[in-house]
């Protein structure tokens, strides 16, 4: 029982989540879990895991109580800890190799808990919710199941899943990377989003996100939700999810193919029919096994394009005489609002579409109606725009600098811009990990910072030279962040600041600059 | 004079109930009866502490960053002495009897009133403790030992399930709060602190713990729990809180636990010399270690052939005496053992006060030495006497070390081609009386295992700011050391409160504080002046005899 013995079973890595408002009778304990990755995990050693959570958890408060555990590293596993939702918790067990490839920050794992929390959110709403509309916990597990092995197919690389390690210390989860646009451009679009606001019936307001590739060109929504929206849609909507089963995450498992994840994950879902059953034998005695109709949007191959140019989901791509494609239903956390979710695509542009349901009185029927509209009004500005930005796009190398190897990120806006992945694979691992090494301080103080002085936010420059002669740079300021590599720079400390001010003047409008 | 073959009891009141069970290594040989004028042999757990360590006590106040401002740092002057503390010392003066005393003591310093239920007790922002594998507490830095039962059997409970699941727990991260764990066997140590402090310091810290108590009772206290895992190891301990506590609050001032490296007093190079020369002399008549010091700074020391001494086990060889009243009033011959030259056997030490300050410890091997380090010592003391050292170390004393004041910049920056920006910039600063906005440094010397740390000077003037300072340090260390056995080249880090800069070499690490507003051009050739500063004193600020440890 314990860490060691499920090591054999699974992937190195274990996911859990479990509420600690469940199974508090001796006897009950099952009942407090919600989720276990891997499902076929024996519930002896599920119960051990979750019963170290707990235990450290009750510890923790009794030194701190505002901000239980985050992580226990030990020596060959690092659990992660992220309060979903109050009494709510999610732990990410991720297993520590000896081919020193399993360095990571527990901030980055972190954010994977957090993303995958705002999603389910966002389609299904909070888990206590769903808790408190079906007491028994069947219907969040089973949701839960679904969508978290769907989401856990983007990190398998062969059979293995790989969590993000020091090698991704120049990308940052959950920020939405935006495309840069000449004023000309910006004005196409916005006449664009206008058109599209308008095809709502009544006084009501459609929102819209617009990608071009990969990136976002424009948003109606709060930042969360855009955040929310932009990762569903780089997951899963935009052409190069569509078109590739391949993980949208990481460069580094770019191009792999993954045609038994399927096959994995039908496998699986058997598994957790079984596994429900048995749970609710366990825990639920005479409790019924309802079976449910579960919504999977992050199923991979669930969306396709239509002839319409419209992306839609749970219909087959040869589409049926007479059928209407359902339109999934989101929450936006903004407005507490339920929106359909209405996808468009004309070659590389996405327009992502939120209708709201209570301006729709006749249900999908308004939605086909709005689809034709939407047409009607806007194909034409639609192409145009996707016309211009494809000829300023500069390509998958865009937003190289050369010389560098950086991340920006905008925590107001929740915005990031990166080096592109295949620029970062050239550096070398000593100065990923001074890095990766660097990044995990500046975290730690900033979170400590955040705590002591929410109101106060604390400015830092961080400038190393690493051993391997690599200039490895953080600065923090006004909310802005911005960590860079310089190889092959020349040794002075002043050189490496010159650097980083030439870069700020040129690429984050002075904001890193002394003057 | 009695030798006793049992463990060398931990106060006056164990001396006759020695458990009878342990088996220890060497045999202590102690040279009984406080009555003996010559060989008053104690081992300083009479009930009374050193003025400048119990003096400040544990108090704590809220709005202050740490619990062990009440410590004074040597270098500081005056001591506390009033109010709560002033009236436990009356208490403890009242009381004849040298075990109760040390029971007093022990129960006013340790907070024993509180226990884990105690918000007060929660509250504290740094705990050590120490507890065996079957999750009996042996020493918790607050609160009393025994209430704490509980709460030891609950950290025990977090090591032995990791265990059991084959892993080992290192870290527990919650909010500003750090859980630090580090196993030794059947000796468990715990950290639980909201200090700014990185995690690998508290486990070297917890390391230092782990050798004190080793440096108190040898490593052979694992056989008593390998005959009976319920050891109670508590009393071994008795009356030792001081030696522990004043540890801890070394944490808090004093650079050698993250530097690994002694600091000496600075004297004229001859003066040295001639202290050097006749330790060597006696060294050569049997004596493994010979050390003079002036609290924690070593004057000089000799060592036997091959035999080189741990800058880690000076550290706890100096914080035993210096937390313990009694060796600064009888000459003292005690077994110690020096956990990384031996941590399996006990050394016997030889200590004898000159005067408040500087003492001497000769180490041997023989149980039996004493007669023969006393005459040692004796010749010592005359050759240092006539010579004049023991005078230069008063003036030393009162001069201070290195002041950041005294760097001498004005030549070479105006010949060192430096431009009219950075001449504005350094007289602007200049108008703060410190050259170049700098405000502290270490030098630390690779080669000779030794640093300097400049005099603190404003704004670095109160036991906060310098404690704020060292904890800044600490993670300068911590970030450049932390790849391996390499570290980071240059560091420059500029915060709220400081310009840091870090320079490592293969032959020196410079740490440099400067004022957060300092020029980044000024600041890098500051520091080229302070190690040119430094390598031109070296003689009198580094002991350059010894031969480099071989660790």
């Amino acid at each position: 029982m314990g860490l060691s013995s499920t090591t054999t079973v699974n992937d190195g890595i274990q996911l859990c989540i479990f509420d600690l408002r469940r199974g508090q009778q001796e006897g009950q304990e099952l009942d407090k879990i919600l989720f276990f990755f891997p499902a076929e995990c024996p519930f002896s050693v599920q119960l051990s895991v979750i019963g170290l959570c707990e235990g450290i958890i009750t510890f923790t408060r009794i030194f701190s109580p505002e901000t239980a555990c985050e992580v226990i590293e030990a020596e060959k596993h690092s659990h992660v800890f992220y309060q979903a939702e109050p009494d709510i918790w999610m732990v990410l067990v991720v297993e520590k190799n000896k081919d020193n490839e399993s360095i990571w920050r527990c901030d980055s794992l972190q954010s994977i808990l957090k993303e995958v929390h705002s999603l389910f959110k966002m389609f299904h709403g909070p888990l206590r919710a769903l808790l408190d509309k079906q007491p028994s916990g069947e219907l969040t597990r089973s949701h839960l199941y679904s969508f978290i092995t769907d989401y856990l197919t983007d990190f398998h690389v062969g059979k293995k899943i790989q969590m993000p390690s020091f090698r991704d210390c120049l990308r940052e989860r959950g920020s939405v990377q935006m495309l840069t646009i000449s004023r000309e451009v910006a004005l196409e679009v916005q006449s664009l989003i206008t058109v599209i606001g308008s095809s709502c019936v009544g006084n009501t307001a459609c929102n819209s996100l617009v990608l071009f590739q990969d990136l976002l060109v424009s948003t109606t929504l709060s930042p969360d939700d855009t955040a929310n929206l932009f990762t569903y849609a780089v997951l899963r909507l935009t052409p190069h999810a569509l078109s590739s089963n391949t993980n949208s995450w990481s460069y580094l498992r770019r191009g792999t193919s993954s045609p038994n994840i399927a096959a994995a994950s039908t496998v699986t879902n058997a598994g957790a029919a079984e596994e429900n059953q048995n749970r609710s034998r366990d825990t639920s005695p005479g409790g019924q096994s309802q079976r449910y109709h579960i919504q999977r949007p992050l199923q991979r191959d669930k969306w396709c394009k239509g002839k319409d140019g419209f992306v839609v989901t749970d219909v087959p791509c040869a589409e049926v005489g007479g059928f209407i494609p359902l339109a999934p239903i989101v929450w936006l956390q903004q407005t507490e609002e339920r929106m359909y979710l209405c996808v468009y695509q004309h070659k590389n542009l996405t327009i992502v579409l939120l209708i709201p349901v209570s301006s729709l009185i006749n249900g999908e029927q308004g939605v086909a109606l709005l689809k034709k509209q939407l047409l009607e009004n806007a194909s034409e500005k639609i192409v145009t725009v996707e016309q211009k930005l494809s000829r300023s796009w500069g390509g998958e190398n865009a937003y190289h600098v050369s010389g560098y190897r950086y991340l920006f990120v905008d925590r107001d806006r929740n915005v990031s811009r990166a080096s592109p992945p295949g620029k970062v694979t050239t550096l070398t691992k000593d100065s990923l990990l001074a890095l990766n090494r660097l990044r995990e301080e500046v975290d730690l103080e900033k979170s400590r910072a955040k705590r002591d002085d929410p109101d106060h936010e604390k400015d830092s420059e961080v400038c190393i030279r690493a051993k391997n002669n690599a200039w490895v740079i953080a600065k923090i300021t006004g909310g802005r962040e911005l960590y860079m590599v310089l190889e092959k720079a020349s040794e002075t400390l002043l050189y490496a600041s010159d650097a980083l001010e030439k870069f700020s003047n040129r690429y984050c409008d002075g904001a890193f600059s002394l003057d | 004079m009695d030798y006793d073959p049992g463990l060398p009891p931990r106060d006056h009141g164990d001396s006759n109930d020695p458990n009878p069970s342990f088996d220890h290594g060497p045999v202590a040989a102690e040279i009984e009866g406080s009555s003996n004028a010559e060989a008053n042999h104690q081992r300083g757990r009479n009930g009374r502490a050193p003025s400048d360590l119990c003096s400040g006590g544990e108090i704590e106040t809220e709005e202050e960053e740490e619990e062990e401002e009440g410590f004074r740092s040597p270098g500081n002057s005056g001591y506390y002495g009033e109010g709560e503390i002033s009236s436990a010392l009356a208490r403890i003066e009242e009381v004849d009897d040298g075990r109760n005393s040390a029971e007093i003591w022990a129960r006013w310093k340790h907070h024993s009133n509180e226990d884990d239920a105690s918000a007060s007790w929660r509250k504290r922002k740094k705990h050590f403790f120490i507890l065996s594998h079957s999750g009996k507490p042996i020493y918790s830095r607050y609160g009393d030992e025994h209430k704490l039962a509980g709460f030891s059997a609950t950290l025990q409970a977090i090591i032995s399930v990791v265990e059991i699941s084959g892993d080992h727990v290192k870290l527990i991260r919650a909010g500003n709060h750090q859980v630090v764990f580090l196993v030794k066997g059947p000796i468990y140590l715990v950290c639980i602190s909201c200090t700014k402090e990185p995690c690998e310091e508290l486990m070297g810290q917890l390391e230092l713990i782990y050798g004190q108590m080793l440096l108190i009772l040898t490593k052979s206290i694992d056989r008593c729990f390998e005959k009976n895992p319920n050891y109670d190891m508590t009393p071994l301990l008795a009356g030792t809180d001081l030696v522990f506590s004043s540890l801890v609050h070394a944490f808090s001032w004093n650079p050698s636990i993250f530097l690994h490296a002694y600091t000496c007093l600075p004297l004229p190079y001859a003066t040295r010399q001639a202290a050097s020369a006749i330790l060597q002399d006696v060294a050569d008549s049997g004596i493994l270690f010979a050390v003079l010091m002036c609290k924690h700074k070593v004057i000089s020391l000799v060592g036997a052939q091959d035999a080189s001494l741990h800058p880690d086990d000076m550290l706890l060889l100096a914080n035993f005496i210096l937390s313990s009243e009694s060796f600064r009033t009888t000459e003292t011959f005690s077994p110690i053992c020096l956990p990384r030259y031996n941590p399996m056997a006990f050394l016997y030490a030889y200590i004898h006060f000159f005067d408040v300050d500087t003492y001497l410890t000769l180490l041997t091997t023989s149980s039996e030495a004493f007669y023969h380090l006393k005459d040692c010592r004796i010749r010592i003391e005359n050759v240092l006497s006539k010579s004049k050292v023991l005078i230069e170390i008063q003036r030393s004393i009162l001069e201070g070390g290195l002041f950041v004041e005294d760097l001498p910049f004005g030549v070479s920056l105006q010949s060192g081609g430096v431009d009219a920006k950075m001449s504005e910039s350094l007289s602007s600063f200049m108008g703060l009386g410190v050259p170049g906005g700098l405000w502290h440094f270490i030098y630390k010397s690779i080669y000779l295992d030794q640093y300097v740390s400049s005099e603190f000077s404003p704004p670095v003037s109160n036991s906060n700011q310098q404690k704020r300072l060292l904890r800044a340090y600490q993670r300068l260390y911590a970030s450049m050391h932390d790849i391996g056995n390499s570290s980071h080249k240059t560091q420059f880090r500029r915060d709220n409160d400081y310009v840091l800069l870090c320079w490592i070499t293969p032959d020196f690490e410079l740490y440099a504080a400067f004022d957060p507003l300092a020029d980044k051009v000024l600041a890098v050739d500051i520091c080229n002046k302070v190690c040119q500063w430094v390598r031109d004193l070296e003689n009198e600020i580094f002991f350059l005899g010894a031969s480099p440890f071989s660790w």
